[in-house]
């Protein structure tokens, strides 16, 4: 089985956020990267399956330079190829777009399955494995949890709302977002760093790769939100508080 | 010579087949020894060399080899009885060296040692003082093993013993009868030959049992790696641990073919205590047999069929085994060592293991919690920031930093650094030191960390550290150096007993017990500086199991971070033996002790002692105002003493009672007052409009007077006094009247002033 | 171009709420830059559902009906979509930001050589669209440069679903083509989670206990209040050490890790061990009498009291609020 993993490289969870000079983006010096965390369950879901089924796991991955790093950290987890597409400005494109790039990276590689994570951790769009899936003419399943090959292509469980799931058949090849929380992460081992030093990253230019380019949607300006998460304490007699309480739970939390 | 004594027999005219038996005999006898040694030597020399192994500076292997091998001093110190039985099995070995030559010589009639010539004869006594006392020595050991049973040799009765028991006691037997026997008798001639068939069949038993010891331990002991619990580097990119017998290192199997059963490491170790699956001696022992069944070539994984993965990562590395271990075996690099081999290659799976991991792999904590959470911390504390200038860099580690425990000790240990106006400063950033990856074996990350923590520490210009934590210290110190040079670093309590004149006792009435950290203890060698500090808050009571022999808290070797255990908690043990020392307070100096007492002394019931870092204990001392970080702390204005008589001797016992009446005290007030009160360790009944209290002891240092003003200060108004009677000494108590008025404590001091004396024997006279 | 076109989602027969407050979205939409509202349903049988919209609906109601569209699948929903979208050309297509849309309406978007701005909080002038960025850290404002559909979906919750305004309503039916071979997936019925007896890890809302509640006789009181709620009941581990509750109940370092949407925290300190159990908590509310607990550091919503006071009052009052 050819599986094919796009991950993204997002800024750390607990990165500080301060807004740039363009106030278009956050402040990126100082920054430290780390793999998106639902991409980080695609690429162990992908693993699983070779391990299960043999084949090879191929990551690709778009950005500049710094990108490079998540990349060797996927093949060290156990990937046996990675793709770079080179690109500056990913900012300055959208969804589509980036798919776009995505698409042409993987089409000449005739993969029996792609993955990508469910959603990104820094843009949280949750589309580029959907769209993809659209660019290649692929069928697709999203919010995955498990991956199971049968004879007849796939059978795989997906996450709805409120606690319940379906099951889903459908012919390989295909496209699938993964939700996190599927399995159990492997970690990074001394071997798995070791050995990929040996495989191979493919580089390819944004430019080479010849995508349509002007942007249909466009992040204009970001801002702090209001809201700054401190701690409410609800006073008065315990019928007061709790009356207060009902009510956040009822408007802000929304759970009654 | 000295006539009237026996002389040692020494039968003569052996005939030559005799002599040509005797050759034939000692030939097949080395023959054997041979067999058998040379293809463990062999198995020891093919093993891997070891990389980053010194035999310079030599000093400290030769006197370890004087002390613990010729003078048998651990094996002495840790297990005394049975010690000293073994000293003299080992010394009646070494006196017997020139007599046994010399005895084969007798037999090819070239004997050297004539036992009528003055030396002969002062050294053939010599030889059987040391032959009683051997043969004393195997007999009482004989007995332990066979009669007794102790439960570390194990459930197994080992017949080989027992039969090298009984050879060992007829070699001394048929000495000592040689010496009431005539030289020319047929008795003289048995005792010899039983005495030389007794060798013959020894040499080659030794190295086919655990007696190979005798060979080989000086070398185990004279080439130890150097310093205790030491991990070695890897080496190269494929070195990943102990994975496989090739990455078995001479060292290792060395030590491993050294080991002598004595089950002195399974003794001492936590979790066998606590019905765990892990035994430090069959892990040694595991190895070994890998070692004989297999060799050091094979491909074979070390853990599977000969060790367990399970029982190894049972281990908290406290240490107490290598400590132990008469031979020289050290065991803690071999099991971080089998850690590494299934961690380094993914072999390990576990869930809490593998979030520690992903954890530290993303994230700067081992608790997964973001940095904000430790930015917060400094700031509600107002710790001051490192820039470079400061003296001290006070490193907070994942527990300071982010543990409501941990961030208690540090929060005092900063107030205590201000009181002696210590030149300071925390780190704006932090990574984990890596500890627990390192000791479960994740080189990746720990190089990670380590590297990152390097530069910042670089960057940072720190020169020296202070920290909280035992773990932290060990890490930077030792364990970083793989990967750079750290800076000095030293644990609090080294920090403050240099200071301990300066802090004055806090409480009394208390008995504390002080639990040695085994990162502390056994690691460091500190013991004496902690009990310095913790001697402030009382008088200090020692646990059973104490210093160099302190018993693990269960938090070591990364157990911490991992989940449930099995068996009974290690850490509900220490708690009960620390309980039954009768201590008022268990003085700990390791977050982690810390944390892991907390829940386990709670859960010995009521009246469980109370928890306290030494750094809490040096803080009680201070006063309760929250001084200036940086600013040299005034000397706290104390009520003048002045010369009336009726001024307090120094030290004299008091005793306070009473009851104030105030207005409705505010929800605020009554939080002060009872946070005094509980730093202070008085009992304080406080009512919703009086306070009441008493005390009886030495008011050192008028802490209770300290208390009053701050009740005073909380309660501004009250009516009511409280009295303070002072014992003096063949003289009437003096008497101290203590009143609130307006936020200000009032006293009024008082003497008994006695009228005439009376006779009213027949009744009250009229007057 | 013009017209806003609100897709309306449906779950077992009823119209959901947030499909109203899509509706609310596009209204908004409508009335500022003065175009047209219309509703599309799809299925195989919408007339029930019609007539339910058109209620509480001013607009045109569009049914695009299809027996292949009985059960929802991408292939189903995108092809009907997308016909109907090039029959009305509307200016502006919102959706309510559900599993299912995120799970199409990318794939629908990219069709039109348009982008799907999802998950949107807010609509302001022009029309500008804002759109949580780092996990709420963030805000960020977008515009459509397109020159297709505009197509937007919105959160659950941010709009009012009673600000939707009643009317009477046009309904049409549109009937797209649809061959069985271009669905290629092959959904089952939906079903519950595994029978696990606890399942800590998937539950939304949480009630958890601590050593505040003194006695085993008292957890009734919170399992009430968590019954009330509708929560799971967890609890630190001093109180499943002592055997009050089982230890699959257990939240924290030795226990298990819970990233619920509510966690609500019942006389527990917040020892480092329960907090890294919990940290991920979306909403944390803690009710402790020491106002100093480190668990209301980490709190969004707190009340310092006394927990048998608190805990039977809020009980009370939460099952007013459900009626």
């Amino acid at each position: 089985m050819k599986i094919i993993v796009a991950i993204k490289q997002v800024p750390d969870r607990d990165a500080q956020v301060r807004i740039d000079a363009a106030g278009k983006w956050i402040e990126e010096t100082d920054l430290q990267y780390a793999l998106n965390e639902s991409d980080a369950y695609a690429l162990e879901e992908a693993l699983q399956l070779k391990e299960k089924h043999g084949g090879e796991v191929v990551v690709v991955s778009a950005g500049p330079e710094r990108v490079g790093q998540t990349i060797r950290e996927a093949l060290a987890k156990g990937a046996d190829r990675g793709i770079h597409i080179e690109a500056e400005d990913l900012g300055q494109r959208d969804a589509l777009g980036v798919a776009r790039l995505l698409a042409a990276a993987v089409k000449p590689e005739s993969p029996d399955l792609v993955l990508t994570g469910l959603q990104s951790e820094d843009l949280g769009l949750g589309q580029t494995g959907v769209i993809v899936a659209e660019l290649l003419g692929l069928p697709h399943a999203t919010l995955i949890l498990h991956v199971e090959k049968t004879d007849a292509g796939l059978t795989v469980k997906r996450e709805l709302e409120e606690g319940w799931f379906q099951t889903i058949e459908l012919p390989t090849p295909a496209v699938l977002t993964i939700q996190s929380g599927g399995n159990k992460l492997r970690y990074a081992t001394l071997m798995g760093i070791k050995r990929a030093k040996m495989k191979e990253v493919r580089r390819v230019t944004a430019a080479e790769l010849a995508v349509d380019g002007a942007a249909v949607v466009q992040l204009e300006r970001v801002s702090l939100p209001q809201k700054q998460k401190s701690t409410q304490i609800l006073s008065g007699t315990p019928k007061e508080a709790a009356a207060a309480l009902v009510e956040k739970l009822k408007f802000e939390v929304r759970v009654l | 010579m000295i006539a009237f004594l026996p002389t040692l027999a020494e039968p003569e005219h052996f005939s030559l087949a005799e002599k040509l038996l005797i050759v034939a005999l000692a030939i097949a006898s080395a023959y054997g020894f041979w067999r058998r040694f040379g293809v463990v030597l062999h198995k020891i020399l093919q093993s891997k060399k070891d990389p980053g192994f010194h035999l310079f500076p030599i000093g400290k292997r030769v006197w370890d080899f004087f002390w613990e091998v010729l003078c048998q001093a651990k094996v002495v110190r840790e297990r005394p009885l049975p010690g000293l039985a073994h000293a003299f099995v080992f010394w009646g070995f070494c006196a017997f060296a020139l007599v046994t030559l010399n005895h084969f010589a007798v037999g090819l009639g070239i004997g050297f040692l004539s036992p009528t010539g003055f030396f002969g004869q002062f050294y053939s006594y010599f030889a059987a003082a040391f032959a009683f006392t051997c043969a004393l020595g195997i007999l009482a050991l004989f007995v332990r093993r066979f009669l007794v049973r102790p439960k570390w040799l194990g459930e197994k009765l080992s017949w080989e013993s027992g039969f090298i028991a009984l050879l060992i006691f007829a070699l001394m037997a048929t000495y000592l009868a040689a010496f009431f026997v005539a030289d020319n008798s047929t008795a003289a001639r048995v005792l010899w030959w039983t005495h030389s068939l007794s060798i013959l069949i020894f040499l080659p038993l030794i190295p086919h049992t655990k007696h190979l010891h005798l060979v080989l331990s000086p070398a185990t002991i004279f080439l130890s790696r150097g310093s205790f619990a030491q991990i070695p580097a890897l080496a190269g990119d494929e070195d990943f641990g102990l994975v496989v017998g090739t990455d078995l290192t001479q060292l290792v199997s060395l030590q491993v073919y050294s080991c002598v059963e004595c089950g002195r490491c399974t003794e001492h170790c936590p979790a066998a205590n606590t019905g765990k699956l892990l035994n430090p001696k069959e892990i040694i022992l595991g190895v070994r047999a890998y070692l004989n069944d297999l060799g050091p070539s094979s491909d074979q994984p070390l853990l599977g069929k000969y060790n367990s993965q399970e029982a190894v990562f049972q281990c908290t590395t406290c240490g107490a085994c290598e400590f132990q271990c008469p031979v020289g075996i050290e065991h803690v690099p071999i099991i971080v060592g089998l850690r590494r081999g299934a961690v380094n290659t993914g072999t390990w799976e576990d869930d809490h293991g593998g979030k520690l991991f992903l954890a530290l792999e993303r994230g700067s904590n081992a608790l997964g919690l973001s940095p904000a959470e430790r930015d917060k911390f400094i700031a509600k504390q107002e710790l001051p920031i490192f820039d470079g200038t400061q003296e001290y860099c006070l490193w907070l580690g994942c527990m300071g930093g982010y543990d409501p425990k941990g961030r208690e000790i540090v929060s005092d240990f900063a107030r205590v650094m201000n009181h002696l106006g210590t030149s300071y400063g925390v780190l704006r950033k932090e990574k984990c030191t890596g500890d627990p990856v390192r000791r479960l074996g994740n080189d990746l990350v720990f190089q990670q960390l380590a590297e990152a923590n390097l530069e910042a520490l670089a960057q940072n210009k720190v020169k020296k550290i202070v920290s909280i934590c035992p773990h932290c210290v060990r890490t930077i110190q030792e364990d970083w150096k793989e990967y750079g040079t750290p800076p000095e670093i030293e644990h609090h309590s080294e920090f403050l007993a240099r200071y301990a004149s300066q802090l004055q006792p806090a409480m009394s009435g208390e008995k504390i017990v002080y639990h040695d950290p085994c990162y502390l203890g056994r690691y460091r060698n500190v013991y004496d500086e902690p009990r310095a500090v913790a001697a402030l808050a009382g008088e200090l009571v020692e646990a059973p199991r104490n210093r160099e022999r302190s018993f693990c808290c269960g938090a070591g070797g990364g157990l911490a971070f991992l989940g449930e255990e099995t068996g009974e908690r290690v850490s509900h043990n220490r708690a009960a033996e620390l309980v039954a020392t009768g201590a008022t307070t268990v003085a700990a100096a390791c977050p982690f002790c810390n944390t892991m007492f907390r829940d386990a002394l709670a859960a010995t019931g009521e009246g469980a002692p109370q928890l306290l870092d030494i750094a809490q204990i040096a803080a009680r001392s201070l006063p309760t105002a929250k001084p200036e970080p940086t600013a040299q702390l005034a000397v706290e204005s104390k009520v003048p003493e002045s010369e009336s008589p009726l001024t307090r001797p120094p030290g004299a016992h008091c005793s306070y009672s009473g009851v104030i009446h105030t207005t409705a005290l505010s929800h605020d007030a009554i939080e002060t007052i009872q946070k005094a009160a509980d730093a202070s360790g008085l009992s304080v009944e406080i009512g919703n409009n009086y306070i009441e209290f008493d005390f009886e002891g030495r008011d050192s240092n008028q802490f209770v007077v300290e208390f009053l003003r701050t009740l005073a200060h909380a309660v501004e108004t009250a009516s009511g006094e409280f009295r303070c009677e002072v014992q003096v000494e063949k003289e009437d108590p003096l008497f101290e009247f203590f009143s609130i008025r307006e936020g200000r404590l009032i006293r009024q001091r008082a003497v008994i002033v006695r009228e005439k004396e009376e006779d009213i024997t027949a009744g009250e006279s009229s007057a | 171009m013009s017209g806003v076109l609100v897709v309306i989602e449906d779950r077992a027969g009823k119209i959901s709420r947030i499909s109203w407050e899509a509706v609310a979205a596009g209204q908004k939409l409508a009335t500022a830059l003065g175009l047209s509202l219309s509703a599309a349903l799809i299925g195989s049988q919408t007339e029930s559902l019609a007539a339910e919209t058109s209620t509480k609906f001013s607009g045109k109601v569009i049914r695009v009906e299809h027996p292949l569209l009985a059960h929802y699948t991408a292939d189903g929903f995108t092809i009907a979509l997308h016909q109907l979208i090039q029959s009305e050309s509307p200016a502006y297509v919102v959706f309510p930001h559900t599993y299912q849309v995120r799970d199409y309406a990318p794939a629908l978007a990219a069709r039109l050589n348009e982008v799907l701005i999802s998950d949107v909080v807010a609509i302001a002038e022009e029309p500008a669209f804002t759109r949580q960025l780092l996990q709420g850290r963030l805000s960020g404002n977008y515009r459509h440069t397109g020159s297709g559909p505009c197509l937007v979906s919105v959160q659950a919750g941010a709009f009012r679903a009673d600000a939707a305004a009643a009317g009477s309503a046009e309904v049409t039916v549109f009937t797209p083509t649809i061959d069985a071979a271009q669905i290629r997936t092959k959904p089952s019925e939906p079903f519950r989670g595994s029978s696990q007896t606890v399942d800590l890890g998937s539950a939304q809302l949480i009630v958890s206990v601590g050593r505040g509640i003194k006695e085993a006789e008292n957890i009734p009181l919170v399992q009430d209040l968590a019954t009330a709620l509708g929560a799971e009941l967890a609890a630190s581990r001093p109180i499943c050490d002592n055997g009050w509750l089982p230890m699959e109940r257990q939240v924290g370092s030795s226990g298990q890790s819970v990233a619920p949407k509510l966690y609500l925290a019942v006389g527990i300190s917040g020892a480092i061990q329960h907090l890294v159990g919990m940290k991920a908590s979306q909403c944390v509310v803690a009710i402790n009498k020491d106002p100093d607990a480190p668990i209301f550091e980490i709190a969004d919503y707190g009340i310092v009291g006394d927990l048998f006071e608190v805990v039977p009052a809020l009980t009370e009052a939460i099952k007013a609020a459900k009626g």
